[in-house]
């Protein structure tokens, strides 16, 4: 029996299975089909509907089931999270996972798509080391995304020494597709 | 993939503090891959469910049934390797600690010199699943087979499987204990 316990592992194996068998295109239909409009559908069932107090709601209790290290910052324009420690990147990272070239892709995967039906459009960055940030905002709102500091203060992820890690830092800027990055190589930061 | 058995075990052992909820986690020192909180969160089997309707749909009976036998060689062949090693308490062990780390999961794993029987009362992920009202795939039931089967077999062990939609008997034999082959009708479909 497949068990949650060690879901992420088989989660990530999974992808690179699909990859194999069909290519990058197989794993973000997965990523939109089966996670965001199957499996996550009670986070659309929220955060379409409502907005910004449905991601209070989704967030606020995923992550605490999941055992997350999060900080959120709210305004009625924007919903932010910093992933101090990001439980399943953490979980591959303890057990020498890794299949797929890039876990921290389906969460864009599948976020992404599902903002998109909502309206909302994603300022996000991941150090492929269990942290990121992400601040969602509607898609006629032509805000820039914050200084480090600027919106969660002591709590912004990039702020941390280790933030900046040897690994390509991933950059979506008003994004909604998981392909849709720039990568930003440790050499020009 | 290393398929030495349980290579995080060394590190694991030693590890002789309490999680989060203050529950320790030696219970779990059987699981190849292990986390830092005692139970896994309810919500992935959603997840688990929507991966097989996805294949099914894209792939069909055969390719589902591939990707449970690929995940089952490849995925869990430190799992294979340890009841290679450790043989029926080995198996036991393991699927005591995997249904400890299931939130809901109602089980008793029985051993003896012939065989361990893992008899599930109440299945988690059908009680996650139902409990939500999602649309469970058929054949759900199935990957109990074919997932664990393939774990068994490099090993030298099979599984039989009867039962299902919530609560089911699983007997992992000898490979020649000259059990007669599973019947896939002994394995009851998933209904909401």
């Amino acid at each position: 029996m497949l068990g949650v316990y060690d879901f992420c592992g088989h989660y990530e194996w999974t992808f690179e299975w699909l990859r194999r068998t069909g290519g990058e295109r197989l794993v973000r239909q997965y990523w939109d089909e089966a996670i965001s409009q199957d499996s996550q559908r009670h986070a659309a069932e929220l955060i379409v509907p409502q907005g910004i107090p449905g991601m209070i709601e989704y967030w606020g209790h995923t992550l605490e089931h999941e055992a997350a290290g999060y900080y959120c910052t709210t305004t009625d324009a924007v919903y932010r999270i910093d992933m101090h420690q990001c439980p399943s990147k953490g979980f591959l990272i303890r057990n020498s996972l890794q299949q797929y070239h890039d876990y921290c892709d389906h969460c864009m995967g599948w976020i992404g798509p599902l903002l998109r039906r909502a309206g909302f459009v994603v300022d996000h960055q991941h150090n492929h080391a269990g942290r990121c940030w992400w601040e969602i905002r509607r898609a006629d709102d032509p805000t820039e995304p914050s200084e480090p500091g600027g919106l969660a203060g002591e709590h912004d992820v990039r702020l941390l020494p280790d933030w900046i890690q040897p690994a390509p830092l991933d950059t979506y800027r008003r994004a909604n597709d998981p392909d849709d990055k720039a990568t930003i190589l440790p050499e020009s930061r | 993939m290393s398929t030495k058995p349980f290579p995080n075990l060394d590190r694991d052992e030693k590890e002789t503090g309490s999680d989060q909820d203050g529950r320790g986690l030696s219970h779990l020192g059987a699981l190849p891959y292990r986390d830092t909180k005692p139970v896994g969160a309810a919500d992935f089997y959603f997840a688990i469910n929507a991966t097989f309707r996805f294949l099914l749909r894209r792939f069909g009976w055969e390719g589902l049934r591939r990707y449970w036998t690929d995940l089952g060689t490849q995925y869990y062949a430190p799992v294979s390797a340890a009841w290679q090693q450790r043989g029926l308490p080995g198996i036991a062990a393991y699927w005591r600690a995997f249904f400890a780390a299931e939130p809901g999961a109602e089980v008793q794993v029985q051993e003896s010199d012939q065989a361990v029987v893992v008899t599930v009362s109440v299945c988690p992920a059908f009680k996650q699943l139902r409990a939500h009202h999602r649309e469970i795939v058929p054949c759900f039931c199935q990957q109990c087979y074919f997932l664990n089967e393939s774990i068994a077999a490099p090993a030298g062990f099979t599984v039989r499987v009867a039962g299902g939609n919530g609560s089911c008997r699983q007997t992992f034999l000898p490979r020649d204990a000259g059990t007669p082959p599973q019947d896939l009708s002994e394995i009851r479909e998933a209904t909401c």
